[in-house]
């Protein structure tokens, strides 16, 4: 591995970690201006939109220009890797990035005509740059162990934010949500020290190189399999799919709506891109070779993938059904939301776990496309409908369906962003949706999976279902006391519209869309250049150059 | 002899965590967490390895001398330093919440705690 001295260092750029310190330096500034709140909701604004502006630096130096190196890497302190800690933005890191950034602000400019109730209101504008802090970090760190410290990060926010309302439900949930993730943090570090264990290293970079090669780094790979599993196991409790769903529609309920729309668009893909950055561009090329013998079934390959390709299947399989049967029979809209985010996850893992299980390279790549095209779809129409849910609460005072009804008349706007967020969800075209929803049939179909589609069709039923039940139940029919007398906020109205435009625009103006999605996909599957910007040294350089009298 | 005494502990506090995490006592699910997390932390420790430090192992030693201790691999130290402040400081948020839901419950028994709505 001598030539690895010689590759050139990847391109390095400060951008990287520009999002970070604008969210921390707005996380840190609104804290500060906590008794002037017309200067700190502006300073979260000016600190969101700037945040958006560097994301699309990104997006375009990093990864869209024509020129564009297509990944850069910061190595933190400037130690080299694998010894400090490196941040890494590629095509699927600023796809990400995307997301949150669009989602953030609207939900910021939504948070500043309407922060919901409750003793900390002066806490609610650096709790959420904490929580925006959390998940960028989450997409940006190329080391799993600050991968660990990043999720905590972004739960420790999350935590605070459930118990926010302060109510005895709202505490209770918050109780159970510690909890669980305490225990999924704990499960996560034993994951981290087995690789650690296993490999010697934590730099994901340096962890894809070693795998590919066990021999060349005396490693025993089997055990990662396992490892890895544990790993999955607390992606999957973030990303919320079954069974590691119990815990959505209490915390979504608690949490200010404002806020789970940025859970169900924002942090919950902190799970997916975990799920899908681990699988493709670290362990993808891991020789483990095992075999696992089931009943019926025999999974063996060199590549853990089959192994997770299976977990996946059950779960998404799984989240399909649990979410969409659940959402049915909710009684308030919230709760529909909830439940229906469970299972519009299950959408998003399914062709993830088919790009798990097939190998032919352009079909994987179809299949991880469709998965984050549909993470788009998600985040833009359940971060509309969970802002909705605030709109509706700021107006009426409640969201449930026995005191709502004829909110068309009472607001059409409302109405009509809502109408266009469920068409999304249910795959309309031309909205984002029908793309999203259309890659996956079409990565289900050219896998040759049968069953697979077949649970794709009842979910998009179900989706109809509940869709139609919750706008039939809120915004038809007659008007309710409560109705007639909401006035309806403009301000977040405007918000809901824009977002509803945006999900049209995305459908109607599909191609650049795709194309960033496409890119994104190859960053996830190609770790030769991963490894290559990340320019991971040997331990036994060090020792050279240490040696030598070199060194820092 | 080291190895085999750590993986007892570890194992026992696993099983003693798992225990408190079971009991309908929320002051015990507290302590559950607490010891679970701890376990994670010895557990975390024992992964770099027990074995007299050499520079193929812990790269930042060389040119540092010898004279190493045992279980001297300071990427787990660093590791379980900051997992021990993140334990830390989330035990006390458990711990205030549940003194929250005591206030606003009357009680500290989970089956008592209302309906699930």
């Amino acid at each position: 591995m001598t030539a690895l001295t010689a590759t050139p260092v990847g391109t390095e750029s400060p951008l990287v970690i520009a999002p970070m310190l604008i969210v921390l330096a707005a996380a840190a500034g609104t804290l500060l201006l906590g008794r002037y709140p017309r200067a700190r909701a502006a300073v979260s604004l000016a600190s969101g939109i700037a945040y958006a502006t560097v994301v699309a630096a990104i997006d375009w130096y990093i990864v869209l220009a024509p020129d564009a190196p297509g990944i850069a890497t910061y190595q933190v302190g400037g130690w080299p890797a694998p010894f400090g800690i490196t941040l890494v933005a590629d095509g699927l890191s600023a796809f990400m990035l995307t997301m949150v950034a669009i989602l953030g602000v609207a939900s910021l400019v939504f948070s500043t005509r309407h922060l919901p109730g409750g003793e900390g209101r002066s806490y609610y504008f650096p709790l959420f740059h904490f929580l925006a802090l959390g998940v960028t970090g989450a997409f940006l760190t190329g080391d799993l162990f600050n991968l660990f410290v990043w999720f905590e990060v972004m739960l420790m926010a999350s935590y605070v934010f459930v118990a926010y309302s302060g109510g005895p439900q709202h505490t209770r949930a918050a109780f159970w949500y510690v909890t669980l993730n305490l225990v999924g943090s704990a499960v996560f570090l034993l994951g981290v020290g087995g690789i650690y264990a296993t490999t010697g290293t934590l730099n994901m970079a340096d962890l894809a190189r070693r795998l590919a090669e066990p021999a060349a780094y005396g490693l025993e790979p089997a055990p990662v399999v396992g490892l890895f599993g544990l790993l999955l196991s607390v992606f999957a409790l973030k990303a919320g799919l079954v069974p590691f769903q119990f815990w959505i529609p209490t915390a979504y309920r608690a949490a200010p709506p404002q806020v789970t729309a940025l859970l169900a668009g924002a942090t919950k893909k902190v799970g997916i891109y975990a799920i899908i950055r681990l699988s493709f561009t670290v362990f993808a090329g891991a020789e483990v070779g095992v075999e696992l013998a089931l009943p019926g079934v025999t999974i063996a390959g060199d590549s853990p993938l089959p192994f997770v390709g299976a977990a996946l299947f059950v779960m998404a399989t799984a989240s399909i059904l649990v979410g969409g049967i659940g959402a049915i029979g909710r009684d308030s809209l919230e709760g529909v939301f909830a439940y229906s985010s469970i299972g519009q996850v299950g959408f998003i893992a399914m062709p993830v776990a088919i790009a798990t299980t097939v190998t032919a390279p352009g079909l994987r790549k179809l299949a991880i496309v469709a998965a984050l095209v549909y993470a788009l779809n998600h985040t833009l129409a359940k971060g509309l409908l969970f802002l909705s849910v605030g709109t509706v609460r700021a107006a009426t005072g409640t969201s449930q369906f026995a005191d709502l009804g004829g909110l068309a008349k009472r607001s059409p706007p409302l109405a009509i962003a809502v109408f266009v967020a469920s068409l999304a969800l249910v795959g309309i075209p031309p909205l984002s949706g029908f793309f999203g929803k259309f890659l996956v049939f079409d990565a289900a179909a050219r896998a040759r999976a049968g069953p697979v589609l077949v649970v794709l069709l009842v979910g998009s039923l179900l989706t109809i279902a509940y869709t139609t039940r919750a706008w039939n139940r809120s915004f038809w029919g007659a008007q309710t006391d409560a109705v007639e007398a909401a006035t309806v906020d403009s301000v977040q109205v405007a918000v809901l519209a824009v977002l509803a435009v945006t999900i049209v625009a995305v459908g109607v103006g599909f191609e650049p869309v795709y194309e960033f999605a496409e890119l994104a996909a190859d960053a996830a599957i190609d770790t030769d250049s991963y490894v290559d910007a990340v320019a991971p040294q040997d331990a036994s350089d060090l020792i050279d150059s240490s040696a030598n009298g070199g060194g820092h | 002899m080291t190895a085999i005494a750590l993986a007892a502990a570890v194992g026992a506090l696993f099983a003693l965590g798992t225990f408190l995490l079971l009991q309908r006592d929320l002051i015990r699910v507290v302590w559950g967490l607490a010891i679970i997390s701890q376990a994670a932390n010895v557990y975390l420790l024992a992964m770099g390895g027990i074995a007299p430090a050499v520079a193929e192992s812990v790269p930042i030693l060389a040119g540092h001398g010898e004279g190493a201790p045992q279980t001297a691999d300071p990427v787990v130290q660093a590791l379980v330093l900051t997992a021990i402040v993140i334990g830390f400081g989330m035990t006390a948020f458990a711990l205030v919440l549940s003194y929250r839901v005591y206030e606003e419950h009357g009680t500290l028994d989970v089956t008592k705690l209302g309906d699930r709505k």
